[in-house]
């Protein structure tokens, strides 16, 4: 195979599944209204610049962005129930209950991932090899759990900024400010952490550079199955599951579709953050 | 109207000799076209001694006779050629006062200077304010003014002085500003023109003490036809107050006085949006953290994206009743907040109007409440952001040294097989 330019398709056969077409979607899902948030959010944060003024009117002026916000919260609050939903009507199916919450399988942090970490960070100064993963490493969870926690807490005080007089029957207003507060920071926690850690850690770094679209066609090479999860790999081997996992190369069509449109979200996403450091600076100058 | 008023004492005084039609005289050869087409060498001047019976009996000056102000001609015919006018102000005494002390009278007159006939145009044509051929009726005071204050030639001549930019401009503003759309465009004779604000004859520059437009003046001029506005403003704002006293703000500023937020010659509808967000900027003059604040809520920051929607200074605090929240009688007082908010918030309770719609994250000691959150939460941004940014930037030291290594190796590999050694 010759030399691709998403790093999931390149080197030898066969392909292997790695994540769930209700997976894929959720993250396409989260793509879209993620972006949807931050271009109608972030003007608002950083209305003192230019950019903020031009961003907002492209998207047809503050009412419109409000509703556009709205929406795209409401296809958050979706994919987050659908993807709790599903993982609870899968615990409760499953016959390895325990499988779900420790092991190789389980998104719940376990002292590999704690080892693993420091493991790289030795790598990194060159004092030993790279810490090898199974099938999720210790970046991943990162993403994820900062997923469940970003789309808790911004849902959350989002939704008591979407209908105060509700909230006030309950709570003192000073809770519409500290709402506001946390709102606003984690949500640029969240476009931080996406547009430059997720994006590094799942697409640009060497080894992967420029793109990875396993989420977006579900599935990657072996090769990339025995460098990115060697352990996954081997465990699979030995326990002899891999042939399940055996999955048809994408179609042309789904290959060239997934890098263009990753390759558009990156683009748009690095956008948003060099404007949002940089409004950042001009607050601070 | 002043025309007459002041013209009053002179007519009668002229009365007593107003017996004989003597104008019956004059117009057997001034109000005889041909003759006069005969006497003199040129048609412009000839139309210019034709002042026939017809015109003249219409205006201010019809029942006045011709030797009033032509005197010297009454003995005999032929009269000499050239006698001066009487003077206006021998019967308009008040009116010559007033312009002689106006800055239409300043320096040396010229011909240019815009003496009693530059406005009211000649004597023998000359009525009342109120009639509508006069240059001085309200629909025809912009135009009368412009002849000069948008006469290119006048301006390039008389005001290029940096003090007097507003008289370059003021005539083409106006024709854009409120007053002058609903005189021009709504035909509203009751709207204010030049005059209104800045008088017929004693026109006075705006930094003349005695000006009608002057800031120890402003609000009593316009307050002449915006009264209600006036009165909410002079009997209980805090900056009424500090006008009418002429306190400053620690800063030095002036108590803001109408054209402070309405401007002079741009004033628009208070609904303009472009304004009103300008308005905003206006209040930040004095209250800078209080603007600085208000930026940080959502009102502020759509308002600064330049959308009128959400609520401005004026909105909680009223355009011209603006009083401490301390004051019972504000709109911002304790008890009144709830009313207010509810003007756009329907559903606005008790609980709804402790949100703190100028509130400070950084200010530890009188927003705690605001603080710690802020507090954790930036600290949670910098530390996650900080550490994985860190973990993402170490990675390439990590590759970097893996390939340095291994290109080592692999030229120690050649150096081996040529030294004969096994790779």
């Amino acid at each position: 195979m010759t030399w691709r330019l998403a790093s999931s398709d390149r080197g030898e056969g066969p392909y292997i599944w790695r994540f769930s077409p209700l997976d894929r979607v959720l993250h396409a899902m989260v793509i879209i209204s993620f972006f949807g948030l931050v271009i109608t959010g972030t003007p608002l944060l950083f209305s003192h610049t230019g950019w903020a003024r031009v961003l907002i009117r492209l998207v047809g002026g503050f009412q419109a962005a409000a509703v556009i916000h709205r929406i795209c919260a409401v296809i958050t609050f979706a994919y987050f129930f659908t993807y709790v939903a599903h993982l609870t009507y899968r615990v409760i199916r499953s016959s390895d209950k325990k499988g779900f919450f420790w092991g190789p399988n389980s998104m719940v942090p376990q002292p590999k991932d704690f080892r693993d970490s420091i493991q790289n960070f030795k790598w990194f100064f060159g004092k030993g090899p790279r810490p090898r993963f199974d099938r999720f490493n210790y970046m991943d969870k990162l993403d994820y759990w900062g997923e469940f926690w970003g789309v808790v807490v911004i849902g959350g005080s989002g939704l008591i900024l979407w209908f105060p007089e509700f909230f006030a029957l309950l709570f003192p207003g000073w809770i519409f400010n500290v709402a506001t507060i946390i709102h606003g920071i984690e949500a640029l926690l969240a476009a931080g952490v996406i547009f430059t850690i997720h994006f590094f850690n799942a697409n640009l770094r060497p080894e992967k550079f420029p793109i990875d679209i396993v989420m977006f066609t579900g599935r990657a090479t072996l090769e990339y199955l025995k460098k990115e999860h060697p352990l996954e790999h081997e465990r699979l081997v030995r326990e002899g599951r891999l042939e399940e996992r055996l999955a048809p190369a994408p179609s042309r069509a789904a290959y060239l579709w997934s890098v263009v449109l990753g390759l558009v979200a990156l683009v748009l996403g690095i956008m948003l953050i060099a404007l949002i450091l940089w409004a950042i600076m001009q607050w601070n100058a | 109207m002043l025309l007459i008023l002041g013209a009053l004492p002179g007519i009668a005084a002229l009365a007593a000799y107003a017996q004989v039609p003597e104008a019956v005289v004059c117009q057997k050869c001034h109000g005889n076209r041909e003759f006069l087409a005969r006497r003199v060498s040129t048609p412009q001047r000839a139309a210019a001694l034709y002042v026939p019976d017809s015109i003249l009996r219409d205006t201010q000056h019809g029942d006045i006779r011709c030797t009033d102000c032509h005197a010297g001609y009454g003995a005999g015919y032929p009269h000499q050629a050239e006698v001066p006018v009487v003077p206006c102000q021998t019967c308009h005494e008040q009116e010559g006062a007033d312009w002689a002390a106006s800055i239409h009278a300043v320096g040396e007159a010229v011909e240019d200077t815009p003496t009693c006939v530059g406005c009211h145009g000649s004597a023998h044509t000359v009525y009342d304010a109120e009639d509508r051929r006069s240059p001085t009726y309200p629909l025809n005071v912009a135009a009368m003014c412009g002849r000069c204050h948008a006469d290119a030639r006048i301006i390039s001549t008389y005001f290029m002085a940096p003090e007097a930019a507003q008289a370059r401009v003021a005539v083409p503003q106006y024709y854009q500003n409120v007053h002058g759309a609903a005189l021009t465009r709504a035909g509203l004779v009751i709207s204010a023109t030049c005059n209104d604000c800045h008088r017929a004859h004693r026109v006075l520059p705006g930094d003349s003490s005695e000006s009608s437009v002057n800031r120890s003046h402003i609000a009593s001029t316009c307050g002449t036809c915006h009264v209600g506005v006036l009165e909410t403003y002079e009997e209980g704002s805090a900056h009424g107050a500090a006008y009418r006293t002429a306190r400053r703000s620690v800063e030095g500023y002036e108590a803001p006085a109408c054209v402070d937020c309405h401007s002079a010659h741009q004033m628009v509808r208070a609904d303009d949006p472009e304004w009103f967000l300008g308005i905003s900027q206006k209040c930040a003059t004095c209250h800078r953290h209080l603007w600085e604040t208000y930026l940080g809520t959502y009102h502020g920051q759509v308002t600064d994206l330049g959308f009128g929607v959400t609520a401005k200074c004026s909105d909680c605090h009223t355009p011209h009743n603006m009083r401490p929240a301390s004051d019972p009688g504000s709109s911002v007082y304790p008890l009144n907040l709830v009313a207010t908010c509810a003007r756009c918030h329907p559903g606005a309770n008790e609980n709804f109007v402790k949100y703190y719609t100028h509130g400070d994250p950084h200010d530890r000691e009188r927003y705690p409440l605001l603080f710690w959150p802020w507090l954790l939460m930036t600290s949670l941004l910098v530390g996650v952001w900080g550490f994985f940014g860190m973990h993402s930037l170490l990675w390439f030291s990590g590759v970097a040294i893996e390939r340095v290594r291994r290109r080592a190796r692999t030229r120690g590999d050649r150096h081996d097989t040529r030294a004969g050694g096994t790779p």
